[in-house]
This record gives C-alpha cells, structure tokens and sequence, in this order.
C-alpha cells in the first residue's frame, strides 16, 4: 500500500512537471521576441525540471541516487539565471532596436542573421 | 497491473513526451531568427534531456546514471556561457574594426 502511494504521488509530480515543460514549449512558439520567450523558458528551466525531479527523488532507488538528483536541481537553479542574464546581455548588445515595441519580426532581425 | 509495470509505464509515456518536446525544440532552434533565440532553444533542451537522463536512470535501475546527469548540466551551462561570451567578442571586435575604417576614411 505505501508502494503505491509513493508511485501516486511520483506520477502526480511527474505529470505536473510534463505539464509546465509542455506550456514552456508552447510560449516559446507563441512569443515572437527573444526576450518574450525566454520567459517561458526560464519557467520550464526551474519549475519544470524541479517537479520532474522531485517526482523522480521519491522513487529513487537508494539515498545516493536522490541526493544527486537533488543536487542537480540545486545547480540548475544556480546556472539557470546566469544563463538567461547572459542571452540577454547578448541580445541587448546585438540588437541596437531592442527597446521598439513591438518589435518589428522579421524585417530587421533577418538582416542579422547568422551574421557573426 | 503490477507496481513494476506501473513504473515502466510512467516511464516510457514521460519518455515518449519529453522526445516530442526536444524535437519541438529543435525545430525552434534551427527556425529561431536571431542567435539569442538558438541559445534559448539549445537551454531548453539541455534540461528536457537532463530530465531524460534522470528517468533512464531509474528506469533501468542503474544509480550512476545520475553522475552522468550531473555532468551533463555542467556541460550544458558551460556550453551556453561560451557560446555568449563567443559571440558577443564576434561582435565587438567587429565594430570596433568598422569604427576604425570609418574614422580612417
């Protein structure tokens, strides 16, 4: 009986994950800038990955295992926003017409293209 | 149902999902316009596959798996700092070097 609650509540926290991960997806294909889209991204990157984790913590096999599951999830917390401050450190530099609202897709991002 | 293939079934389905979500995220990479967008994506799909990592491990049982995962996520960070750090240098040198024609000419 307590097998099972224990698989209910991974399912219940897996599933969960799965489901911020795919509405991550999802805004990533509806936002049409990169500074609108790597706020979906950044939700995937630490909500996403820590319900998927914590849901495969409960069912891990022995304590190693779930310490180092646990230890992946403290670092991506780290990295994750020094990534995301780095991408847009980047955009802004690149892109002089950063600020226009809205920005203007395709007409003058195409020029930059797989520029550098 | 037993509760060992009630793993395995969670499992593969979670599995199943996640591959949908990195090939979306593939397709997002290559079409994506500018270069913020491609890091965004590759990101996007260092986690879904670290997540990938995590279930294979429990999946066959095999408790190493997840030093792999935690490499992986080094590498992965790794990869998105250089690749800025790349490209914004790319870019300031090239300006620099138009800066100096124009005040040459």
């Amino acid at each position: 009986m307590l097998e099972w609650l224990r698989f209910i509540l991974t399912a219940g926290l897996l599933i969960s994950g799965l489901i911020i991960l795919i509405t991550a997806v999802i805004g990533v294909y509806k936002f049409d800038y990169v500074l609108n889209r790597m706020h979906a991204a950044a939700m995937g990157d630490t909500l996403g990955l820590l319900f998927c984790l914590l849901g495969l913590t409960v069912s891990a096999p022995d304590l190693a295992t779930a310490l180092k599951l646990l230890l992946i999830i403290c670092f991506l917390w780290v990295a994750s926003p020094v990534s995301s401050h780095l991408i847009a450190r980047l955009e802004v530099t690149i892109n002089p017409r950063w600020q226009q609202l809205p920005p203007t897709p395709g007409k003058d991002e195409k020029e930059e293209e797989d520029s550098p | 149902m037993s509760l060992h293939n009630a793993y395995s079934v969670l499992y593969i389905g979670a599995l199943s999902v996640l591959v949908v979500l990195t090939i979306l995220c593939f397709i997002r990479a290559i079409k994506g316009p500018s270069i913020a967008d491609r890091i965004v994506s590759i990101n996007m799909i260092g986690t879904q596959i670290l997540i990938m990592i995590g279930l294979v491990a429990l999946l066959i049982g095999e408790g190493y798996l997840t030093d792999v995962a935690l490499i992986y996520a080094l590498i992965s960070f790794l990869a998105v700092v250089v690749l800025c750090k790349v490209y914004m240098g790319v870019f300031l040198e090239r300006r620099a070097q138009e800066q100096e024609e124009q005040h040459n000419a």
